[in-house]
């Protein structure tokens, strides 16, 4: 069989096109896809009512929202469809690029505990909590290499929760006076603390220029193409190495399987010519395909493409395919700065973090980082950050705003959910998409354990509030639920052993020789983190390993 | 759809007591009905139809406590508060026809007001920056250097 490719990746987000340009420029010819389209700044402009903050009536990214409907299964088991804009279809952005277009750039390393959490925790019951068959050595110079190719800006001498050997590239970010303040806080409750890792470039780098700290940046796309992603690194590296051919608006909805079972190309639909709003059935093939559609897309496409010798969909012999879906509780806790001290306006926003409480906390599992919010903008202010006894309306509330915009400030962290099986993704039995494709059913709810952790958590976040002199303190609490959105993970989990996972230490689905998955979906865990970096490592990590591959 | 000019006027008032003028403007110097109608208008979903009825509802709440002769937009601003904060509090003195309901109204009211008030100007309910200006926010963009 002859091809136009060698390699055909599915979806080219933060992992597809670190996996392009590796692959391109290390002599494979690929074919790129993605159902997004390449926007613009222009075209993902500053709209406080639709961004990937607030979306509250859609976002700017999203192709045919109303053509790609999830159904979401609530706690007493009702389905609800629902599409892109409303929470519960846990979004994440579907364009070139991917989320890392819009997101806030916190590029963590996990703990290297956070690959061993049933060694070192346990299994509670109810629960799928494994180790990783990969530690924290295997990923550290994959780590490495995304800071440096990626652009990530950090504290080299303070960011001490796992071994580096080399300095991050990039000065880490302005410290606000609030982050001080914040600073200052922990050290009167023996805390360390110090400045996040961000991709940003805080100074120019790799050709572009530096971070303007303007006040819209997480959820929105950068004016100076500061925040660093793939679209703008290794994407543009792979295209010009003349080996890439990329496709948007390509939508895949099936992997092709041969005879014994092999995947040997990839169905999908695009538009018959560039502009075209006509799509049209094609196939490509290739030796190696590489699913990277982010963990609800990616367990659905593979689900999509069951075939006799396959039928409940490809890598799920085990019954994993799908399960295990993670994301993070997020417990916040909310404070009022002293008069004194002003939360400044300027972006990024987070410019202190701690991770005091990731693990070693007693009589808990796991745990999360901490860190002040990005830049605030006022609608969103408005909508969760006011004390609760505010009126919602009428001159008091006019007031509180005034008052009060400046001097909100926020502490957060991700928490380490602990995966159960019964969350998951599935295909749903009557709902179809534009192209009659069954979509992803989403079900099932967070692991009691999680919300231990997040309670534990939330209360952390309160006293660092307090301790800094926060004028009022106040948080929700935590509460079962199901969990994916933008930090969606677990779907196709890596195991050594094929009965417990999707795929192999390198994302090749058992049982098939040249089938990948490459993106959140092959956690294990999900760190006390945000997941990015880690999704990042693995991807020069994969594709690493298949040039070195015959 | 569209509104009978009663229901504009008690839409108009109902917005400016959601969002007051003080020594900044209020939702309708900073334009935020525009915003409004346009949310209310513009989709032509059975919800905005749902929504347009309240306004006449608002005036016969008005009727049943202050009297034939008045509407809500010529009460006092202190009767207009007082009768918004029995609608949120869920305490009409009208019947309601379902699926309309006094308090769920007033408060996706105040969410659109609000929505029109803080959000991007290009959005219609923040003219000129209003509110953006009496907090002190601004984005503070500067057109992209190299589209990518
Ligand atoms: C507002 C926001 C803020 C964030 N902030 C942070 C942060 O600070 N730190 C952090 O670590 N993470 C953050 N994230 C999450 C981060 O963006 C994701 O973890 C990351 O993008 C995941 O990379 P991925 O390659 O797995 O998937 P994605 O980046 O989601 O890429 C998947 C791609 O696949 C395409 N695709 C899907 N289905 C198909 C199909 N059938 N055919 C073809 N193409 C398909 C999609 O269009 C998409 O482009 C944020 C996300 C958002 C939205
Ligand atoms: S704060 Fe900096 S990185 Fe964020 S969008 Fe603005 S200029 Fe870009």
């Amino acid at each position: 069989m002859t091809s136009d490719h060698d390699v055909i990746i599915v979806g080219a987000g933060l992992a597809g096109g670190i996996l392009a340009g590796v692959l391109a420029e290390g002599g494979r010819r690929v074919l790129l896809l993605d159902r997004g389209r390449s926007l613009a700044y222009s075209e993902i402009p500053g709209d406080h009512l639709r961004n990937h903050r607030l979306t509250l009536y859609g976002d700017h990214t999203t192709p045919d929202p109303a053509g790609h409907p999830r159904v979401f299964i609530d706690g007493a088991g009702v389905p609800h469809t629902v599409l892109p804009h409303d929470a519960r279809y846990q979004l994440n952005a579907f364009t070139v690029g991917g989320g890392a277009r819009v997101w806030g750039m916190q590029a963590w390393r996990f703990h290297p505990d956070d690959f061993r959490m049933a060694t070192r925790y346990g299994v509670p019951d109810g629960s799928s909590l494994a180790d990783w068959p990969i530690g924290y050595a295997d990923l550290a110079p994959f780590y490495e290499r995304a800071e440096h190719e990626i652009g990530v800006a950090g504290d080299h001498a303070g960011t001490t929760h796992a071994p580096r050997a080399r300095d991050f590239p990039l000065p880490p970010v302005p410290r606000s006076p609030s982050a001080e303040w914040l600073a200052r806080g922990a050290d009167r409750l023996g805390w360390r603390t110090f400045t996040p890792p961000l991709a940003v470039n805080t100074r120019p780098y790799l050709g572009r220029g530096a971070c303007i700290q303007c006040a819209q940046c997480i959820g929105f796309a950068c004016p100076t193409d500061a925040k660093n992603g793939s679209h703008n690194t290794l994407l543009p590296r792979a295209l010009a190495s003349g080996r890439c051919t990329l496709v948007t608006r390509a939508h895949a909805s099936r992997v092709l399987t041969d005879g014994s079972g092999q995947a040997i190309g990839v169905e999908y639909f695009a538009p018959t010519t560039t502009d075209s709003a006509t799509l049209e059935r094609r196939t490509a093939r290739a030796r190696t395909i590489i699913v990277s559609s982010g963990a609800i897309e990616s367990a659905r496409l593979l689900l999509l493409s069951a075939s006799p010798l396959q039928p409940y969909g490809l890598g799920n012999h085990g019954d994993h395919l799908g399960r295990h879906v993670q994301g993070h509780a997020y417990p916040i806790a909310y404070g009022l700065l002293p008069p004194d001290v002003e939360s400044s306006l300027l972006g990024p926003g987070v410019s202190v973090a701690t991770t005091q409480f990731n693990h070693g906390n007693p009589g808990i599992i796991g745990g999360a980082m901490l860190a002040n919010d990005f830049v605030k903008l006022p609608l969103i202010f408005w909508r969760q950050s006011l004390p609760p006894d505010t009126p919602r309306w009428g001159l008091a509330n006019k007031r509180a705003m005034r008052d009060l915009f400046r001097r909100g400030i926020d502490v957060r962290g991700p928490v380490q959910e602990i995966p159960s099986p019964d969350s998951r993704v599935t295909l749903d039995p009557a709902v179809r998409d534009t192209f009659g494709l069954p979509v992803a059913r989403l079900s099932g709810t967070t692991h009691p354990e999680t919300v231990r952790t997040a309670e534990f958590m939330r209360a952390r976040a309160e006293e660092w509030l307090r301790a800094s002199g926060a004028e009022r303190v106040w948080s929700w609490p935590a509460e079962k639920k199901f969990s994916a959105g933008q930090h969606q993970a677990g779907t196709c989990r890596m195991s050594a052993d094929p009965r417990d996972g999707v795929t192999d230490p390198f994302g090749r689905v058992h049982g098939h020789d040249h089938l990948f998955v490459c993106d959140g979906s092959l956690h294990v865990t999900n760190g006390g983190f945000n997941p990015a970096l880690t999704i990042m490592a693995l991807a020069f990590r994969t594709a690493e390993h298949l040039l070195a591959s015959p | 759809m569209s509104l009978s000019p009663s229901q504009l006027t008690a839409l108009r008032s109902l917005l400016d007591r959601i969002i007051p003028a003080d020594d900044f403007p209020g939702a309708l110097a900073a334009g935020t009905d525009t915003y409004v109608l346009r949310h209310l208008l513009g989709d032509g979903s059975a919800g905005a139809h749902v929504l347009l009825l309240g306004f006449s509802q608002l005036d016969a709440e008005t009727v049943a406590r202050h009297g034939a002769h008045q509407t809500f937009a010529t009460l006092l601003p202190p009767q207009q508060d007082a009768l918004l904060a029995d609608l949120a509090a869920a305490r009409p003195m009208t019947f309601w026809p379902p699926p309309l309901a006094a308090a769920p109204w007033f408060h996706r009211l105040v969410e659109l007001a609000h929505e029109g008030f803080y959000a991007d100007p290009a959005n219609g309910g923040n003219r000129d920056a209003a509110s953006w200006g009496m907090l002190g926010y601004a984005p503070r963009t500067t057109p992209e250097r190299a589209a990518p």
